[in-house]
């Protein structure tokens, strides 16, 4: 079996705007999009280029728009396209370096600023103590959901809010911050607070919500941006009332 | 030298997602219309009988009553939407373990019901 595999290209070699180029690929049942990318490298077109890594959706390498929706090239097959057709895309809302290949930079300067680690009580800058942090189930079950989170950045060219302000900090790393105030065992939520109740912080999200239905591991970073929201509006009560910042 | 894509105006037509999205933000306008309606009839009746028959007049005019019956419709979806959303922002716990989020859903619209009631029985009981 053959199917015909679109991809938009970006030479900046030899044009400046992307083109879309055609390449017929066999696939059986369990051709994925990425084996299919490799044999167009591999067998078609050495010029090519893409990311990936572990080919089991978890690494988070192989992002990319299948047919207008964000997904992990590894994680989708040839055998569902065969109706629809198949036009690949580098992620949406990411500058594109070549082919595939976005730069990811904003995504990850916006996951460094919320501080996504364990911020001890004590010395402000992270977990010193090599002891046993002991959590019970239900405490590890008030943040467990968003700690799968891979940084595949799927969720960041799902969000309109992303695409028209690159200054937002963005689901996946607004999931981080979330998911570090809600663990027992970290003390750094006054320092993610601030950057949670900026101007692009939690507030800039209006729950499109299409972030969550494109996450391959089922983050639900839109429940989490948006109970941040929760958060930051008892913080600016708390501030208000003279408490903690 | 990177290629900087842009969202166009039109971005909310690409997916169905989006498009219903834009449909929940839309119910805004004809709530709008109800409650400038709303405004207008509590000044009328502030300004005396006569004006306030006239906004009576008025609200039984039938685009007037077609656009506030759209405006009933659409506060009705925009709480759907709202209502499913509601269990994941707001998990709430009830002795030590999680509401559910279909008992979540089903008490907001009991809620709504329980109002629908008061203001029935407020007109007609």
């Amino acid at each position: 079996m053959e199917l015909e595999v679109t991809i938009q290209r970006y030479l900046p070699e030899q044009s400046s705007e992307p083109f879309n180029q055609s390449y017929t690929v066999p696939y059986d049942t369990s051709t994925s999009v990425l084996d299919a990318l490799t044999y167009i490298k591999e067998e078609l077109d050495p010029t090519l280029s893409y990311r990936w890594s572990c080919r089991m959706a978890i690494c988070g390498s192989c992002g990319i728009m299948l047919n207008g929706k964000p997904m992990l090239g590894c994680n989708v097959f040839l055998r569902d396209y065969v109706q629809t057709g198949m036009l690949i895309e580098p992620m949406a809302h990411f500058p594109v370096e070549r082919d595939l290949i976005i730069d990811m930079e904003s995504f990850l300067t916006h996951l460094e600023a919320v501080k996504p680690y364990l911020i001890s009580k004590d010395s402000k800058e992270s977990v010193q103590s090599f002891d046993p942090h002991n959590q019970t189930p239900r405490q590890l079950d008030k943040y467990q959901q968003f700690s799968s989170c891979i940084n595949c950045g799927l969720c960041y060219s799902a969000c309109p809010q992303f695409g028209l302000n690159p200054e937002f900090i963005g689901p996946a790393a607004l999931t981080l911050a979330h998911r570090y105030n809600l663990d027992n065992r970290d003390a750094g939520q006054a320092e993610r607070m601030p950057m949670i109740n900026s101007e692009e912080g939690a507030w800039s999200c209006t729950f499109v919500g299409y972030c969550s239905e494109v996450c391959p591991k089922s983050v639900d970073p839109a429940a989490a941006v948006n109970q941040s929201k929760v958060t930051s509006a008892t913080d600016l009560i708390f501030s208000l009332l003279g408490g903690r910042s | 030298m990177s290629y900087r894509p842009t969202l166009t105006r039109t971005w909310w037509l690409k997916n169905t997602a989006f498009k219903v999205y834009m449909l929940r933000e839309l119910t805004v306008l004809p709530l709008l219309f109800f409650l400038l309606c709303l405004v207008k009839g509590l000044y009328s009746l502030s300004q005396g009988a006569e004006a306030w028959y006239l906004w009576l007049a008025v609200m039984q005019n039938p685009l007037v009553m077609l656009i506030n019956t759209l405006a009933l419709l659409a506060s009705l979806f925009h709480a759907w939407t709202f209502f499913q959303l509601f269990p994941r922002v707001m998990p709430l716990e009830f002795g030590g373990k999680k509401v559910s989020a279909p008992a979540l859903v089903a008490g907001q619209w009991a809620g709504v019901l329980a109002v629908f009631a008061l203001v029935a029985w407020l007109f007609w009981g």
